[in-house]
């Protein structure tokens, strides 16, 4: 047992390391744009360093000069002066560093958002349906902002680490050789150290984000249910429970995180331990008690300006660890976002997409349509004549959204061949030939007018009257204060069944195709108003190609031609 | 400032380990700070000593005692720092759990009335985060400040002990960075964190409206336009975050500015006393290097003001959700409920607020005990709202309902639960095993009785295929089950519950023709002697029940027969 258990978990665990290491691939591809960006941030990062080296060394000597040479005050105006200008620069560096970053972080966000709508507008249907849309909208607001810090401050630190402590050993070498050996043992060389860091401070950033976002899941989960949990009763005990997990939770979770705050503390360790040897070494040299290496006969200024660089040499190192848990957060959000780029895109096909001289507006040879094992479509031929008007009926599972989305060419068909107007089914084809309204009578929360319109600004605000007319989509908002300039949807004014599909049939209309497919137009509406919105059918699509899929007999009577599908 | 306030007093059972993650900060940074400061003042003496001794040796100075104190100072920053780490994490967990089932207790009594609607469920993930948000009231607000007024205080009492001068001047560059610079960038900033939440709102409404629609937007071609009005609002969104970021990295540059500033006023204050004589060279080094240090403890400071506007929003939303009062009033003294009873509906009307419409008007329905009718009409005609009124998730504005002859005011809302069994076409399962899922409508069922549930509500095929069997995670919202298995488990705990009364919301709304007979069939048996009142808009469920009724604008009257019932479907 306890092996199964052991190699399940070894499984899992690889899966993890293979995935985390497929986000860092693609956070590397996201950064190659914004490269010099991220370069410029660090380069202002290195700048501050080096002039905190040029501010420790004035500050070595303007103390040199006033306790040791016993100097005035107003003899050292002049490098108080630099002093006050190195301050300066040194603010505007710490000006211009989050804003250059805020540049980078910008940049990256734009793009990603733009690939993510446009990944969602080529996304199969079905990923769609699965997906509740709050899942995917995340991905364009919090995973998105999610990767802000990554890309404005733990890249540009990386470069900042990698260059700086070298400047400074660079300059104390010549200065104090035996310091700057401190500096590279103490610091068991940077690479090495960041290799500690890196294992450490990133496992512990990422063991503390997962917990935190794995009880946070939790803990929405049971909110979530919490009308459920009172329906059986349940609801006092899962509060008892909800202590425990946490408790458990965070039992669990310190005791990795003890672990792994041991790597920072190694570093902590190191740098006060370089400090404190920097400072006893130089002191004693000074003392005259140490007869080995430049201590001998070293300054004052020497001294100072060697001890006041020690914290400093450590500085982008423990700021870079700070920085690590932007690195997990982005990786966790970069899981989220490739779950859809990585999704299949609607294949187009391209053989034989031109000019089959057909008659018919519609036409369907041997189509078959499976999904997984299941048989949806099987081997259907069907041909639909110009200005034809056709019922699609069948118990609702027999195909009708499918045989639609093939139409549409959202989806390829498993085999055979779906023709419009003599052209493959495609998008593109879609676009020039097909209107379509939905099951769901979508509104989205904004005028009327540009729910007619779908925001097409080459509409003349003629035509949407008109067509809101002819539609009888006026003949209730001439009641409302505001006409077609009336906010609906979400927010707005409430519709009914009834009106919204009228602004639905508006906006099919509008567009002035030749073959329009409407889904059960008339559910979950009374008589009356089906009359009426029949009536508003039959007039705007007199000679156009129309395919209702519907199982009402009054939508039925009124066609040329019923196809059941079952 | 009060929600803050309230939260705080929330973590008193904590205040232990709260104190202590901040004393252990407060050690760690004073010991950095001295570990400078006293560095200076050793090399400074060195020095001058160094140069005093005739041959260079200087024997008199007692560098011993200095020297260990430097290594101390080393060692207690390190364990200070590791166990501050560990302290303060502790803590904070500590303190998320208990905010978590403060809240949690919070929601009980109101739900389900205020969770109903359907934004509920994005309001709660929200809510989530906030929560969570609410460690860096700990973490980034009270510990910064604390350690920045008690370490300030303390360093500038130390720099006291040698000029009076030097202090003022460091306590008010200290006031000046750690109060003033921080309170006016909150005050400049608070508009754009307001800002920024709207856009972020905007920008969330318009993304999921097109997700939803995004068929039918590509069909019309229009997709491209909502891009890029979406687009437009992430740029909205980015003008205001760049503005709100380049305000706080003003506000640090010139927090720093103004610290490296006191440290040059202060280098010349010490020098002129130096050369007063009041204080010694090594005191002059040691003072400048303590100037330059201690501003350590106020530079996390103007971070910690800008996550204040973001903390008390959070702290805010949180509070004026728990503070809702419930829809329900529980009675002082509940009646007893009589189980074997059925619902008498008198004179019934209904609306969600004042202003809304009425949704039902003037309803009158009696549902003896043992009897199963379905409720008709088309949607929004109020059928689930009708079911939810029989549940009391609301009371209703006019009339009354009873249950055993008892009106709904005087009993035990939780008593008046355990009465009923729901199935609707929404089954909430949770992230968690399908055992954990069916227990959940009786923790006390036995292993067979859970078999005979899953046998019941035709689970088995289905389990046996399962290498977990029953103890298979089906992952959030029971996302990792299909739609017929996830009805099918709530099946099974309308068996495991056993309640009186069977509340089916649209049962088999979803399902393939297939399934919904399964499912229809497996209900019927366990329907058996039980009250069945149905909401449905399928034919198919009809044949569950005895008697049909239609509900409309007008009111509830019943359908003369179950074929003109079956007509009204078509």
């Amino acid at each position: 047992m306890p092996t199964s258990f052991n190699s399940k978990n070894q499984k899992s665990y690889d899966d993890n390391q293979l995935r985390e290491h497929r986000c860092i691939e693609w956070l590397k591809d996201q950064k190659k744009p914004v490269r010099h960006l991220i370069n410029i941030t660090a380069l202002i990062g290195i700048i501050n360093g080096v002039l905190i080296i040029i501010q420790s060394a004035l500050f070595a000597y303007i103390l040199q000069q006033l306790v040791i040479e016993q100097q005035q005050i107003q003899v050292l105006i002049l490098h108080f002066f630099s002093l006050i200008i190195v301050f300066i620069l040194r603010s505007v560096c710490s000006y211009y560093s989050p804003v250059m970053g805020f540049k980078v972080a910008e940049t990256v966000k734009r793009s990603i958002r733009e690939q993510l709508l446009n990944k969602f507008g080529q996304l199969d249907p079905s990923f769609r349906k699965q997906q509740q849309s709050g899942e995917l909208a995340a991905t364009t607001l919090e995973h998105a902002e999610a990767l802000d810090n990554y890309f404005s401050r733990y890249l540009p630190q990386q470069i900042i680490v990698s260059v700086l402590p070298l400047i400074m050993i660079a300059v104390v070498i010549p200065i104090n050789w035996v310091v700057a050996v401190i500096f590279l043992v103490t610091g068991p060389l940077i690479p090495l150290f960041m290799a500690l860091v890196g294992m450490g401070a990133a496992s512990a950033n990422r063991n503390q984000f997962l917990a935190m976002a794995r009880m946070s899941a939790y803990f929405l989960d049971r909110l979530q249910g919490l009308t459920t949990l009172k329906l059986f009763g349940q609801a006092e005990a899962e509060l008892i429970t909800i202590k425990q997990v946490s408790n458990n939770f965070r039992e669990r979770t310190m005791d990795v995180l003890r672990i792994a705050f041991l790597s920072s503390a190694v570093l902590e360790f190191f740098s006060a331990v370089a400090v404190a040897l920097v400072a006893v070494y130089v002191g004693l040299g000074l003392l005259g008690l140490v007869h080995f290496g430049p201590a001998v006969g070293i300054s004052l200024q020497e001294a100072l300006f060697v001890l006041l660089l020690a914290p400093e040499f450590f500085n982008p190192l423990k700021q870079l660890s700070v920085y690590y848990h932007d690195k997990a957060a982005a990786v966790g959000a970069t899981d989220h976002i490739l779950k859809v780029l990585e999704q299949d895109e609607i294949k187009v096909a391209c053989e034989e997409s031109n000019s089959h001289s057909t008659e018919f507006a519609i036409e369907l040879k041997n189509v078959s349509k499976h999904y997984q094992q299941k048989d949806i479509i099987h081997s259907l031929s069907l041909q639909v004549r110009e200005g034809e008007k056709i019922a699609l009926t069948g118990e609702s599972g027999v195909g009708k959204t499918s045989l639609f989305n093939l139409l549409l060419g959202f989806e390829q068909p498993t085999e055979g061949v779906v023709l419009i107007n003599g052209e493959m089914a495609s998008q593109q084809n879609t676009q020039k030939n097909i209107a379509w309204a939905g099951q769901q009578s979508n509104i989205f929360y904004a005028s009327i007018k540009d729910n007619i319109s779908l925001l097409d600004t080459s509409l003349s605000e003629y035509q949407i009257n008109t067509v809101a007319d002819l539609a009888g989509v006026t003949d209730y908002s001439q009641y409302l204060e505001k006409g077609l300039d009336t906010l609906v949807g979400e927010k707005g004014y409430g519709l009914s069944g009834g009106q919204v599909q009228r602004i639905v049939l508006a906006r099919t209309f509008i567009k002035n195709l030749p073959i329009v497919l409407l889904d059960e137009p008339t559910a979950h509406l009374d008589q009356l108003t089906k009359t009426r919105l029949l009536d508003v059918i039959d007039l705007l699509f007199k000679d156009i190609t129309l395919i209702i899929a519907s199982h009402d007999p009054d939508v039925i009577k009124r066609m040329d031609r019923v196809i059941d599908l079952t | 400032m009060k929600d803050l306030v309230f939260f705080l007093k929330l973590f008193k059972p904590y205040n232990f380990w709260l104190a202590s993650g901040i004393f252990l900060s407060l050690v760690t940074s004073l010991a950095s700070i001295s570990l400078l400061t006293l560095s200076g003042w050793f090399i400074t003496s060195s020095a001058i000593a160094g140069l005093l001794a005739p041959d260079g040796v200087a024997i008199a100075f007692n560098f011993m005692q200095p020297a260990a104190e430097i290594r101390a100072l080393a060692i207690i920053r390190t364990l200070g720092r590791y166990a501050e780490r560990v302290v303060t994490h502790e803590a904070t967990f500590k303190v998320l759990a208990e905010i978590r089932s403060w809240f949690f207790a919070k929601l009980i009594p109101l739900a389900p009335g205020h969770l109903a609607n359907k934004q509920s469920a994005d309001l709660l993930h929200s809510i989530t985060q906030d929560i969570d948000a609410l460690d860096a009231l700990y973490l980034r607000l009270c510990s910064p400040i604390i350690i920045a007024l008690l370490g300030g205080g303390l360093v500038v009492g130390f720099i006291a002990y040698y000029s009076v001068y030097l202090s003022v001047i460091v306590l008010l560059a200290l006031l000046i960075t750690a109060v003033i610079i921080p309170w006016i960038f909150n005050r400049l900033g608070q508009g754009g964190a307001e800002k920024i939440t709207e856009q972020a709102v905007k920008f969330k409404v318009e993304q999921i409206e097109i997700l939803q629609n995004i068929t039918e937007l590509s069909a019309f071609n229009a997709y491209t336009r909502f891009k890029k009005q979406l687009l437009h609002t992430s740029e909205q969104m980015i003008t205001t975050q760049r503005s709100n970021n380049k305000l706080s990295a003003l506000s640090t540059a010139l927090t720093l500015f103004l610290s490296q500033l006191t440290v040059v006023v202060s280098l010349v204050v010490a020098a002129w006393l130096f050369q007063q004589q009041s204080i010694s060279g090594a005191v002059l080094v040691m003072l400048v290097f303590t100037v330059l240090a201690v501003f350590e403890l106020v530079m996390p400071l103007s971070s910690a003001m800008q996550m204040l506007a973001k903390t008390q929003m959070s702290a805010k939303r949180i509070r004026d959700i728990a503070d809702l009062k419930p829809l329900i009033i529980e009675p002082e003294q509940p009646k007893e409920i009589n189980t074997d009873a059925g619902i008498s509906i008198k004179n019934l009307s209904f609306r969600y607020s004042d202003q809304s419409p009425w949704v039902l008007n003037n309803i009158n329905l009696e549902i003896p005990q043992g009897s199963k009718i379905a409720i008709v009409g088309e949607s929004g005609a109020g059928k689930s709202t009708l079911l939810q009124l029989i549940m009391r998730f609301y009371d209703p504005q006019q009339g009354s309902i009873k249950h055993s002859g008892i009106d709904y005011q005087q009993l035990a809302s939780d008593k008046l639960m355990q009465q009923f069994s729901v199935l609707s076409q929404r089954t909430e399962l949770f992230a968690t095993t399908i055992k954990q899922n069916l227990l959940i409508a009786k923790p006390s069922a036995s292993d067979d009785e859970i078999t005979l549930a899953i046998k019941k509500a035709g689970l088995n095929k289905f389990i046996k295929q399962l290498p977990d069997g029953l103890n298979t995670w089906i992952g959030e919202h029971g996302s990792k089950v299909s739609g017929g298995e996830a009805r099918r488990i709530a099946l099974a705990r309308v068996y495991l519950k056993d309640a009186a009364i069977i509340l089916l919301d649209e049962p088999t709304e979803g399902l393939d023709k297939a399934t919904e007979l399964d499912v229809l069939n497996a209900l019927e048996k366990i329907a058996e002697n039980k009250t069945v009142i149905m909401v449905t808009h399928r034919e198919a469920g009809l044949k569950l029940v005895d008697k049909v009724y239609k509900l409309e604008q007008r009111g509830l009257h019943e359908l003369s027969n179950l074929i003109h019932a079956g007509a009204n479907f078509s």
